[in-house]
């Protein structure tokens, strides 16, 4: 055959940028949460930020945390901005982002985790259990593949007030698993 | 005469391509470096410039990916600088340029052309103006789902999430009728002058007729538009937009009428919206943010609550044939940017 079939994705030209292959990403972690700010990075989804809340208080009567801070992302479908990122960092010790609960959200709720690993802090993207696949996609777009996070069974939207602190307290196992490493 | 090619080496290049994970689902033209320096030369612009970026993914599209994406879609040469006047136009889609492309909803753009170049290169002007039939229009808007699926890598069931996604993704190219639209082109309202080659776009959550063709009076025309335009269904936050693709037939006889397009948009922000009750019964009557969402009863409230907040918020367009008066309700998904792009080549 004279000529090749040319890609029509770019993935082994130019096109690709920043985030694939750089190494996987996973800040150190505390032994517990004992006088640990927890960041809450809310998406705006419905449910997410009385969701996150749950979680917040939980990790402060049951495992030590001391306070939360909690800022919510303006755009969900993109990663958070540096400045948020650097904020967050800056006055947090571990990192809770959710929900993610559509294509979009899910994906960059991932991201973010990501993002506060690099930057040094342990997070735990939280994630309905509908959208593992494209979760996974981004977690290795960002050089994270097999990047852990926890997840809710969906939906999450429906939730009564309630069932979102039901949610909340199911979840809070894998989220102190992602969080800590206990020696 | 120059022999017919040989099949088996044309089953095998489609085949190739499929097994790269390139196809939409039907065959592609595999792309040569020969075609695709026609696809170039049919442009002034650089194949290295970028012509959109999708930074949550990492990932970007050149001229010169849109053109092998182009020629893959079954494009010619010369349709290409409406393949790239049809991008730059969705990338001004606050939409596309985010997570759209990854939404649940599963949008598709719809593309529409205006201007000399509708017959220049042989686009649908008249019947079925949706499709499918015509190659200009059909492959036009195939290489924006080729690059989407391609260029960004938004795969189905990976990055893209579609639940059901809907009829005529990535294949709604509209080229105008305004040789019998009674109002200036759809690129005017997109701020270009009378005559230009343009495109527009913008995405759609879906597409739903309105058919009445037993009435001679504007205002039940436009009665049977605003009930479709209304329905709780497709009302998700405080404002919405719907566009109106008027056959010829009704734009005419609005136009007879002495409606201007301003005067159809301005009937239609009066007039779409639902009552409380309306909107409780549907579990829609509360506001959380822009979200619309169960509040409290107001089963007995019938304060009517208006739902299109601009006249960009309902873009009309004019296409399709003269044999009926069938005309659809675009449905937008966020909203159009309101702007137009010229065809350059």
């Amino acid at each position: 055959m004279p000529y090749p079939i040319l890609d029509p994705t770019g993935t082994t030209a130019t096109a690709t940028r920043g985030h694939q292959g750089s190494r996987a990403l996973h800040a150190p972690r505390r032994r517990d949460l004992r006088g640990a700010t927890v960041g809450l990075l809310v998406n705006t989804k419905q449910n997410a930020a009385p969701f996150l809340d749950e979680v917040g208080r939980l990790l402060i009567a049951e495992h030590g945390a001391t306070g939360t801070m909690a800022r919510t992302k303006v755009n969900f479908a993109a990663p958070a901005p540096d400045d948020l990122v650097k904020e967050m960092t800056t006055g947090c010790d571990v990192i809770i982002t959710g929900i993610g609960d559509c294509g979009s959200c899910s994906a960059s709720a991932v991201a973010d985790g990501i993002a506060f690993e690099a930057a040094g802090l342990p997070a735990a993207a939280i994630c309905s259990d509908a959208f593992r696949v494209t979760a996974d996609a981004m977690a290795e777009l960002r050089g994270a593949p097999g990047y852990r996070y926890a997840t809710t069974p969906h939906p999450v939207a429906v939730l009564t007030p309630d069932q979102v602190k039901q949610r909340a307290a199911q979840v809070l196992d894998d989220v102190m698993n992602l969080l800590t490493e206990p020696e | 005469m120059t022999p017919a090619p040989d099949p088996e080496q044309a089953q095998a290049a489609i085949e190739y391509c499929y097994a790269q994970g390139w196809s939409d689902g039907l065959p592609l033209v595999p792309a040569s470096q020969p075609l695709v320096e026609k696809f170039l030369a049919a442009t002034s612009r650089s194949p290295d410039e970028v012509i959109g970026e999708l930074e949550q993914v990492g990932r970007n599209c050149t001229v010169y990916l849109a053109a092998v994406n182009a020629a893959m879609a079954g494009c010619l040469p010369e349709y290409f600088p409406v393949v790239l006047a049809a991008f730059d136009a969705l990338m001004r889609e606050r939409a596309a340029r985010g997570g759209g492309w990854q939404s649940t909803s599963g949008p598709a753009p719809m593309i529409v052309v205006n201007g000399p170049v509708r017959h220049e290169l042989g686009f649908n002007t008249a019947g079925g103006a949706f499709g499918p039939g015509f190659r200009p229009n059909a492959t036009v808007a195939r290489a924006i789902g080729l690059i989407v699926r391609n260029a960004f890598g938004i795969r189905p069931h990976v990055l893209e999430q579609a639940t059901q996604g809907l009829p005529g993704r990535w294949s709604i190219c509209l080229a105008e009728n305004e040789e019998e639209s009674p109002w200036p082109p759809f690129a005017v309202d997109g701020g270009l002058a009378p005559g230009t080659s343009a495109v527009s776009a913008t995405l759609l959550r879906t597409c739903e007729f309105v058919d009445n063709r037993h009435t001679p009076d504007p205002e039940h025309v436009l009665a049977d538009v605003a009930d479709t335009i209304s329905r709780t269904g497709s009302l998700i936050f405080r404002d919405t937009s719907a566009g109106v693709v008027f056959c010829p037939e009704h734009a005419q006889l609005l136009a007879d009428a002495g409606y201007t397009k301003a005067d159809v948009q301005a009937w239609l922000m009066e007039h779409c919206g639902r009552t409380g009750a309306d909107l409780r019964r549907a579990g829609k009557n509360g506001l959380r943010g822009i979200a619309r969402f169960a509040d409290a009863d107001t089963s007995g409230d019938d304060t009517f609550t208006r739902i299109l907040p601009s006249p960009r918020h309902v873009p009309i367009v004019v296409a399709g044939a003269r044999n009926a008066a069938i005309s659809m309700v675009v449905r937008v998904f966020g909203e159009w940017s309101g702007t137009a792009v010229e065809v350059s080549t």
